[in-house]
């Protein structure tokens, strides 16, 4: 650091000698830190499929660049790829301009094409969040899903054996039974099932969770199709974490008279005309990972080819609860998950991250 | 109606030399209606800081720097220094032309019959997903090196034509046996293939740590090998062996309807079915062989994407078959036509993602710009298929 900004002052002296003109020209050329902007650092965003405005995982992924934007003088260029075989030209685009000094890579499903791509471009540096990407220029940021997953799992399953009721939902104690939708029945979100199951069970193992895989992050049809039957059969609350697809089962839950629990973002707020249902949403600090990275680059101490794994205890991954309904929670009820926390965190509850 | 049915005769007659003229008139009023769509969206959006003014009003949309990104940065600005014809704009745009003509020919060969297939990505589905089994599978017992890539992937074009070409001959089948339209029993097995290719690939041939539902990579020698001492690198995921290969598809497929008794039975019974029964075409037999045909195109389409683009089949296929169709109309129908057709959406793929990465111009409005141009352009095309089928105008079919 110090050698850098020696070395530095002394390449502003000597071509200070050679004339602005000069200077501006060699200054263009100097790697590092500069862009074509003037900003302390310039980074790529290349999304998951779904995109923004999913009010939920790319949500969260651009707040903290947004955040980053505001703290620290850097410029960002965002992609939304469509489909999953368009990443490594999407990746592809910001490693080969060499104008960026990191590309943020949001999603496990980037991971593969990522492979390829860093070890074709081993002067840059990337960012993989949600997967591991072994090449010593990328750094790979995860959370542990499923100890979030848990807590709003132990919640639903004291609610629905008892009748509880709020906004436009409500709960019955003859009904013991919740439900869970993913997107793609993959191991990272069997990590939010396998979390939902235990806490729910966690309450009483003798309550019912169905679950059902959409096979898409950006399906709200078939999620609100797969929500209705299971609010059909019997379930009070559903646990969503399927992306966009999540919106269609946040409608079934108004359509029914029934509760949903969001994910990623605080969905109450992201989806506002269902906070009237939301009655809490696993908060996983995507926007954390992404401000991180981006801080490790300004400050020139990126560290590639390490894994960061967030979880409870550095609130990487929390329980929030849903911003209209959230006071109607029981105080028991938020005692008991808040104490469910802390042995987490203490290691007194183990969390299994498959489901059983 | 006379003066519309005077201006089709028009271009039912036009040549060779009026038609392209008329395609290149059509290309650029398509450029200054696209301007004026980026010009008023760029009034009308709001942005930090304005590409130019006029009258004081920002406009933040350049429409000049716009067509350049499509059209010039689709290829990596050959009009600048330091161009090389092998970059990797270039390698996407080809790589989609490539992929393209094999669709496009699959659309072609089922349209020339008088049959709409519109399940052509159902077929490059089933296409990709056996070229992936039957490699990997063949991967086990084959030798590695050259020796494995002459084995491996004509096993793999193989597998693709022949699951294509089998699900092609199915609506074929319905239609020529049950009177079946296969207009609506395509569609519906788009969904069917797409869906079961994703049961099949999740409960029976997922490696166990996959984050995605896809299959395990293929062996490396499947892989479509690139040429050597030509420098497009083996991540731009282009093989030139691959392009030439659709170049000799495009001249079979063309001499297989112009020169042979089966294209013959063909293009009758796409003019006139009664008349081609009638000169001894066994209408049945042509249906189900043409939809085999084609989807057999389709399959090889499918094996091509995971052999040279991929490496792997995984769910969420690009919408290649859906973009044949567009391009067979293109090109009314012609083989030779759909290389044309075929590049030219190549390059605005690549062109998309050009103007996405350099401008500030959503991606939604480069699509919308996309959509023009084609409309444009197919339209003429459009108007003389209508011409000549509806109305009975035109002399022969023109290849």
């Amino acid at each position: 650091m110090v050698d850098s900004d020696e070395r530095r002052r002394r390449f502003l002296k000597l071509s200070g000698a050679l004339g602005v003109a000069g200077l501006t020209g060699l200054a263009g050329c100097s790697s590092g830190g500069g862009s074509g902007d003037d900003a302390a650092a310039n980074i790529g965003m290349v999304y998951a499929t779904g995109g923004l405005g999913d009010g939920s995982f790319n949500d969260q992924a651009q707040a903290g660049i947004q955040q980053a934007a505001e703290d620290f003088d850097i410029a960002y260029e965002e992609s939304q790829p469509e489909t999953n075989s368009e990443f490594q030209p999407t990746q592809r685009q910001y490693a080969q301009s060499g104008n960026y000094d990191l590309v943020s890579c949001i999603g496990y499903a980037q991971a593969d094409a990522l492979s390829t791509n860093a070890a074709a471009f081993p002067d840059q540096d990337w960012v993989i969040v949600d997967s591991v990407v072994d090449e010593p220029n990328v750094a790979s940021y995860g959370f542990r899903e499923h100890e979030g997953s848990f807590l709003v799992g132990y919640m639903a399953g004291m609610l629905t054996t008892r009748d509880f009721s709020a906004g436009a939902g409500s709960t019955s104690a003859d009904t013991k039974t919740v439900g869970f939708v993913g997107g793609t029945e993959t191991p990272l979100i069997q990590k939010f099932q396998a979390g939902f199951e235990a806490g729910v069970n966690h309450h009483d193992d003798s309550i019912e969770v169905v679950t059902s895989y959409v096979g898409s992050f950006n399906d709200p049809a078939a999620g609100q199709e797969q929500a209705r039957s299971m609010y059909d059969s019997g379930a009070d609350i559903v646990y969503h974490a399927s992306g966009a697809t999540g919106v269609g089962v946040f409608r079934a839950a108004q359509d029914m008279g029934k509760f949903a629990i969001g994910v990623d973002k605080d969905q109450s707020i992201t989806q506002a005309s269902f906070a009237d249902v939301i009655l809490a949403s696993m908060v996983k600090r995507v926007d954390t990972a992404v401000y991180t990275a981006v801080e490790s680059v300004v400050n020139d101490n990126f560290a590639g080819g390490e894994q960061t794994t967030f979880g409870l205890s550095d609130d990487g991954v929390e329980a929030v609860y849903g911003d209209q309904l959230g006071s109607q929670i029981p105080e028991d009820v938020k005692s008991t998950v808040a104490d469910a926390r802390e042995q987490i965190i203490a290691g007194d509850i183990t969390v299994p991250s498959k489901p059983q | 109606m006379s003066k519309f049915r005077k201006a089709l005769e028009r271009l039912v007659d036009a040549s060779a030399k009026e038609r392209i003229a008329v395609s290149a008139a059509a290309l650029a009023l398509s450029i200054l209606v696209g301007a004026a769509v980026v010009f008023v969206s760029g009034i009308v959006a709001t942005c930090a800081s304005p590409a130019f003014s006029v009258l004081g009003v920002g406009v933040c949309y350049d429409p000049i720097n716009v067509f350049t990104e499509l059209f010039l940065g689709a290829l990596g600005h050959p009009e600048q220094g330091g161009w090389s014809p092998t970059n990797y704009r270039v390698a996407i745009a080809l790589q989609q032309t490539t992929l393209l003509v094999f669709t496009g020919l699959a659309v072609a060969v089922s349209f020339r019959a008088g049959l709409f297939n519109i399940g052509v990505q159902g077929q490059l589905v089933f296409g990709a997903l056996a070229a992936a089994v039957a490699t990997i599978w063949a991967g086990a017992i084959a030798p590695s090196g050259v020796l494995g890539t002459v084995f491996l992937v004509p096993l793999g074009l193989l597998a693709g034509a022949v699951a294509g070409g089998l699900y092609g001959a199915l609506p074929g089948a319905l239609k020529a046996y049950g009177g079946a339209n296969e207009v609506i029993t395509t569609i519906m097995l788009n969904f069917i293939a797409s869906n079961v290719a994703y049961v099949l690939v999740s409960s029976f041939l997922m490696p166990e740590s996959s984050q995605l539902v896809q299959t395990a990579v293929i062996p490396a020698a499947a892989k479509i090998p690139n040429v050597p001492v030509i420098g497009f690198e083996a991540r731009d995921a282009f093989s030139l062996v691959a392009l030439v290969g659709a170049l000799a598809f495009i001249t079979g497929v063309a001499y297989l309807l112009a020169k042979t008794s089966f294209g013959y039975d063909i293009r009758t019974s796409g003019l006139q079915e009664q008349a081609a029964a009638y000169s001894g075409v066994d209408a049945k037999r042509t249906t189900v062989l043409s939809m085999a045909l084609s989807g057999a195109l389709a399959g090889v389409g499918g094996a091509v994407w995971v052999l040279m683009v991929k490496g792997r089949f995984l769910t969420g296929l690009p919408s290649l078959g859906f973009d044949g169709i567009t391009v067979s109309i293109l090109a009314g129908n012609n083989p030779i036509g759909v290389g044309a057709a075929a590049f030219l959406f190549g390059v605005l793929k690549s062109g998309t993602i050009a103007v996405d990465f350099s401008t500030d111009v959503p991606v939604e409005l480069v699509d919308v710009l996309r959509g023009l141009i084609i409309l444009f352009v197919a339209m003429p095309e459009f108007f003389r298929l209508i011409g000549k089928r509806y109305l009975g105008l035109g002399g022969e079919q023109r290849a």
